[in-house]
């Protein structure tokens, strides 16, 4: 059976390690073992066990090979050895070696780590831990202190599976628990197993405190010395927060049964010591994470959370706490920064929702005659001119919690707002404890005016947002604060508000002055002066109008909303601003009403692009993280960590949220306030839905108002309808401006491209749409121009081609006119020639001429008889025809009337054509 | 706060018998009709008198269930009393009982007070199990018996009472060691109890420090 179990395990390390240099470790740990487990005497055995658990705890390797096939060996040693002492302290100190980490050369992390492996094989051997829980009841101090070792290392490593063993395990839990009554190294170990043991196993921190571990705990931290003791305070404060950590039931018992003054005692600071030790910071914290965890009730899904909550609240109140609270976090300043902060955190916490702790908190007083002051104005200073910015963080929560729902506390201390002469602001002291509330809240406010120093600015904007919100009488009331204008400027007065805007723009300003390497360094600044803006305009109209009563607010917005250089939260908080200017808007000035808010909007951002904001900052990683991870963190309990350590647990809190935007960010966008703006955005589409859906009031169709009124003249009533028209002419121009601009967004929403550098596309669009007209038109003239000029053309062809024919014609004309001219003239020279020498010469040119002509009258005589004869022959058929149109009652004489003439003038004509 | 004695019950008993139902009587005097399974246990305290000395109780409800049993079985050892708790309208949870007691004899201390209760008396109408068979029971495995009404409040106030009366006459017999938290009975403290005694601590020291 054993022998099979070795061989098993060997052939997974085998596979694992390979076999060539494991063998050999192999081989000696079998050897070691098999005179374990089948040795003859005693002192071998026990021999054997001493080497195998000395090369054990020394070599990786040798754990390795322990690991694979000493474990069934050393459980049955366990078992059936029970008598001999040293055999069980070797075999339960053999084990602790195979679990404990060797940390010799660090190895790669993918390494397979014999600790870890041997941790799982061991738990999942099913009779260990029955087995380990009874040697517990052994009386050598040796065995219970090495099963502690080994249970504690078992848990760190599976935890949830010893867990749910040792539930069922009768009576499991009160032995451990037993070990809190053993001698100092045994109780303190217990301590630890116990943490681990107790860590979200609901039933185990019940059973745990069942078996009385509440009065253990606060016995040995008496013991220890309270804060002032060393880590084994620690440990019992850490396992008291993991019994009452989201356990109502527990945390009733503890208050039921011993109390809460035990844990307030721990918070007192004795003495006047203004050292802190790292042990004493690390206590401390560690008790006032109880306190947190009381004040928290429960884990969120407990009904009975709240009412626990509140009960512990009252207990811990009737006991002083606040007093305790207020000596740590607000009046040592020689305490850690660390410690003021989570005791700040606590005062937060336990006057959230409470009024009457908020009524405490603002009667309390601090300081010592005559330098007393209320506690409100030394917290406010904390905000103020603290160099952490945790402390400014916790500060501004214990803030936050006492302006929730407390109207009354908002009054308070917004009736102290009174601004001073701007002398007086100079010449004050910080540390003047007699100044008001007020005057410190506006002179921080106002303090980025001199020397530029927005965040002192921006951390009084943050605590004037909380008075502000929810907190109409506070909000009208803030807003008639005029602030005089500095020295420098000697301006005029202008309105908080405006101040608060122009440090909005001077903090991007400076920031893109600065350049990348700061850019987170302000976004914060922007971002707490935003949230008071939306805070401020939420609800009231007059905040509204006060904002728009400089045109350049709107303009600056718009620009910041569509900045691409600022964060996703500016960006989402500018359009949240806006959104406020439309839906609290009262205003019917033009240029200043919700339409015009919403068409600027819709004109310079796009409206599908301004919602886009909204979407873009609720992705964004502060808001998806707000009320997240929870999970707490305990600290390290090396003795050996510096002060710098517990400074860095802050730092690193920070950088682990420390993403795109800057850390503190993710305290001012509490639960509160990104639940607020998400129903502000509902509302922002909403009314900017409905500002589309309905026109201007004074051009809608009332029925009766188109009617003519009695004793109204045409003219006035044509007057009027026009005016009326042109109204509605107006309106839909606007219509048609905003649908186009709408269509647009529209159409760029389907498309995955998004473009931050838009313009005034409705207007161009609209402008685009009339030029388009006007372009089809003229085109379409042209057209008909075109069509007309190429039937110009065509004629133009027509004559040009008749000219020619006609030039030809006429050349043709001239030609044989020039020839006959020629031939006239040739022949006029013969005739000429003739004439001179024809005596001479030709003597019978005459007898020639005498010759022709006779043969030429001749011939026209020959015609001329043939012209009479058919002359002859037409006048008989003229003859007859006259007398029979006589007949026909004509009048013969006026139809031939003109024949002559018309023969004459033919030949005129002709004639002038060939003159020319 | 200060208590003169602090004694730790559970209650125990098939699901449904009205467990719950009978703290909450007992703590907050209320009955709630519709009660929630009880997951795993649940704690309840209140501070009683008896013989002029002011008593605190503090009382683990543990569920019913068969699957809780192993968690609930954890409580028994440190508990001074226990009520078993079974419904006279349903046979079934009378019938349990043995096995019930067979738990607390293994797992509990020797000498826990068990006060055997039939519950919802009111109910006599549907009753399934006669008184004479609850006190033929109890009188068998030495329980003291009592039939109550987490509803009425009948008897409610009483067995919690009774039982606390009997523990502490166990403690003015001398049989218990009241200096081992282990037996569920504490000395109360008026301020603070002496350095965290050892086990052998006279048992009456812590007396003096209660009115």
């Amino acid at each position: 059976m054993k022998m099979d179990l070795m061989s098993g395990y060997k052939g997974v390390v085998g596979l694992v390690f390979g076999n060539e240099n494991s063998s050999n470790e192999d081989r000696y740990v079998e050897r070691l073992l098999d005179r374990i487990n089948n040795g003859k005497l005693p002192d071998d055995r026990r021999n054997a066990i001493t080497e195998l658990q000395a090369v054990v705890s020394e070599n990786r390797a040798f754990q390795l090979a322990f690991g694979a096939m000493g474990l069934p060996i050393m459980l049955s040693v366990l078992k059936e050895e029970r008598n001999d002492v040293e055999m069980v302290r070797g075999a339960l100190e053999t084990l602790v070696s195979a679990l404990t980490p060797i940390n010799h050369a660090k190895g790669s992390s993918n390494e397979v780590q014999p600790d870890l492996m041997n941790t799982d094989l061991l738990s999942r051997e099913a009779e260990s831990i029955p087995l380990l829980l009874s040697l517990l009841e052994e009386d050598d101090f040796y065995v219970r202190y090495y099963t502690l070792q080994i249970l504690t290392a078992l848990l760190s490593n599976s935890r949830q599976r010893l867990q749910e063993t040792i539930l069922t395990i009768p009576r499991g839990i009160t032995r451990l628990m037993d070990m809190l009554m053993d001698r100092e190294v045994i109780r303190n170990e217990a301590l630890l197993l116990l943490t681990h043991l107790t860590r979200e196993a609901e039933e185990i921190q019940k059973i745990v405190v069942f078996e009385g571990a509440y009065e253990k705990i606060f016995s040995i931290i008496r013991e220890e010395g309270n804060s002032d003791g060393g880590v084994v305070v620690q440990d019992c404060l850490e396992l008291l927060n993991n019994l009452i950590r989201s356990n109502a039931s527990n945390q009733v018992l503890l208050r039921e049964t011993i109390g809460l003054d035990s844990l307030i005692l721990i918070l007192k600071l004795r003495g006047s010591s203004y050292s802190f030790t790292q042990q004493k910071t690390i206590n401390l914290l560690s008790a006032l994470e109880t306190i947190k965890l009381l004040l928290k009730g429960g884990s969120e899904a407990d009904p009975g959370k709240d009412a626990n909550k509140q009960t512990n609240k009252t207990v811990l109140v009737q006991k002083k706490v606040l007093d305790h609270l207020l000596i740590l976090g607000v009046e040592s300043q020689w305490v850690p920064v660390a410690v003021r902060c989570a005791a700040l955190r606590c005062i937060g916490d336990l006057i959230a929702g409470d009024s009457k702790n908020l009524d405490l908190l603002a009667s309390k007083v601090l300081g010592e005659e005559p330098q007393v002051e209320p506690a409100l104005n030394s917290l406010l200073r904390i905000i103020l001119r603290t160099s952490s910015m945790q402390e400014f963080i916790a500060a501004d929560y214990v803030f936050k919690n006492f302006c929730e729902k407390n109207a009354d506390g908002q009054a308070m201390l917004a009736s102290t707002l009174i601004p001073q002469p701007y002398s007086m602001n100079h010449s004050f002291l910080d540390e003047d404890v007699n100044m008001s509330f007020g005057s410190m809240l506006l002179h921080g406010l106002t303090l980025g005016e001199n020397n530029g120093d927005l965040e002192t600015c921006s951390r009084a904007a943050s605590v004037l947002s909380h008075i502000l919100k929810d907190n109409l009488q506070c909000k009208e009331r803030v807003l008639r604060i005029q602030i005089e204008a500095s020295m420098q400027t000697l301006g005029a007065s202008e309105p908080l508000m405006h101040r608060m805007v122009k440090y909005l723009a001077l903090a991007s300003s400076m920031k893109s002055k600065d350049g990348k390497s700061n850019a987170t360094g302000n976004s914060y600044v922007q971002a707490i002066i935003l949230k008071l803006l939306v805070t401020w305009l939420a609800d009231c109209p007059n905040a509204v109008h006060c904002f728009l009563d400089a045109r350049p607010h709107l303009t600056y917005l718009l620009e910041l909303v569509s900045n691409l250089s600022e964060t996703v939260c500016i960006r989402g908080f500018s359009a949240v601003v806006l959104g406020e200017c439309v839906i609290y808007n009262k205003s019917t000035d033009s240029g200043k009403d919700a339409f015009s808010i919403v068409d600027l909007i819709s004109q310079k951002v796009g409206l599908s692009s301004y919602f886009l904001k909204f979407d873009e900052m609720h992705k964004s990683f502060v808001f998806a993280n707000v009320e997240s991870s929870l999970t707490h963190r305990s600290f390290s309990r090396s003795s050996a960590a510096s002060m710098a350590d517990i400074q860095e647990i802050d730092e690193n809190d920070l950088s682990e949220k420390k993403n795109m935007d800057h850390p503190v960010l993710s305290s001012i966008l509490d639960s509160y306030f990104v639940n607020f703006v998400k129903r502000l955005e509902e509302d922002i589409r909403q009314q900017i839905v409905e500002v589309y859906s309905r026109p201007k009031t004074n051009v809608a169709v009332v029925p009766a108002e188109i009617e003519q009124k009695s004793g109204e003249s045409d003219g006035e009533y044509i007057k009027r309808l026009k005016a009326f028209v042109e109204n509605q002419h107006s309106e839909i121009q606007d219509l048609v401006l905003r649908n186009a601009t709408l269509a647009e967004d529209l159409a760029k929403t389907g498309s995955s491209f998004q473009s931050e550098q838009r313009g005034s596309g409705g207007i161009d669009r609209v402008q685009i749409e009339t030029l388009r007209r006007d372009f089809q038109e003229a085109s379409k003239r042209l057209e008909m121009l075109k069509a007309e000029k190429a039937k110009i053309e065509s004629e133009a062809n027509m004559y040009q081609n008749l000219a020619g024919k006609m030039e030809a014609d006429l050349r043709s004309l001239s030609d044989a006119y020039n020839s006959l001219e020629q031939s006239n003239l040739q022949l006029e020279n013969e005739v000429k020639a003739l004439r001179g020498e024809g005596v001479s010469t030709f003597p019978d040119v005459e007898a020639i001429k005498a010759e022709a002509r006779e043969e030429a009258l001749k011939e026209s005589e020959g015609e001329l008889n043939d012209l009479l004869v058919c002359l002859g022959q037409e006048q008989s058929k003229v003859d007859r025809l006259s007398a029979r149109l006589l007949e026909l009652g004509e009048d013969v004489d006026q139809l031939l009337e003109g024949i002559g003439d018309d023969a004459g003038a033919a030949e005129d004509g002709d004639d002038e054509e060939d003159a020319e | 706060m200060s208590y003169a004695y602090l004694f730790k019950y559970i209650i125990i008993g098939d699901t449904g018998v009205g467990k719950s139902c009978l703290l909450l009587q007992f703590t907050d005097k209320r009955f709630q009709p519709v009660h929630d399974l009880t997951i795993g246990v649940e704690f309840g305290a209140r501070m009683i008198t008896i013989d002029n000395k002011p008593i605190k109780l503090q009382i683990w409800d543990t569920a019913g269930q068969e699957s809780f049993r192993s968690i609930t079985r954890s409580y028994y050892r440190g508990a001074a009393g226990a009520l078993l708790v079974y419904d006279i309208t349903r046979r079934e949870t009378f019938n349990h009982l043995a096995s019930w007691l067979e738990d607390a004899r293994q797992h509990a201390n020797a000498n826990m007070t068990i006060m055997l209760i039939g519950n919802k008396c009111d109910l006599a109408h549907r009753r399934a199990v006669s008184t004479e068979e609850g006190e033929q029971f109890a009188k068998e495995h030495g329980l003291i018996f009592m039939e109550a009404s987490a509803k009425t409040a009948q008897n409610v106030e009483e067995a919690f009472i009774k039982t606390a009366a009997t523990i502490y006459k166990k403690i003015q017999d001398g049989l218990f060691d009241v200096s081992n938290e282990s037996y569920g009975i504490k000395v109360g403290y008026g301020g603070i109890p002496g350095p965290s005694g050892g086990r052998d601590g006279p048992s009456a020291a812590g007396r003096g420090c209660c009115n």
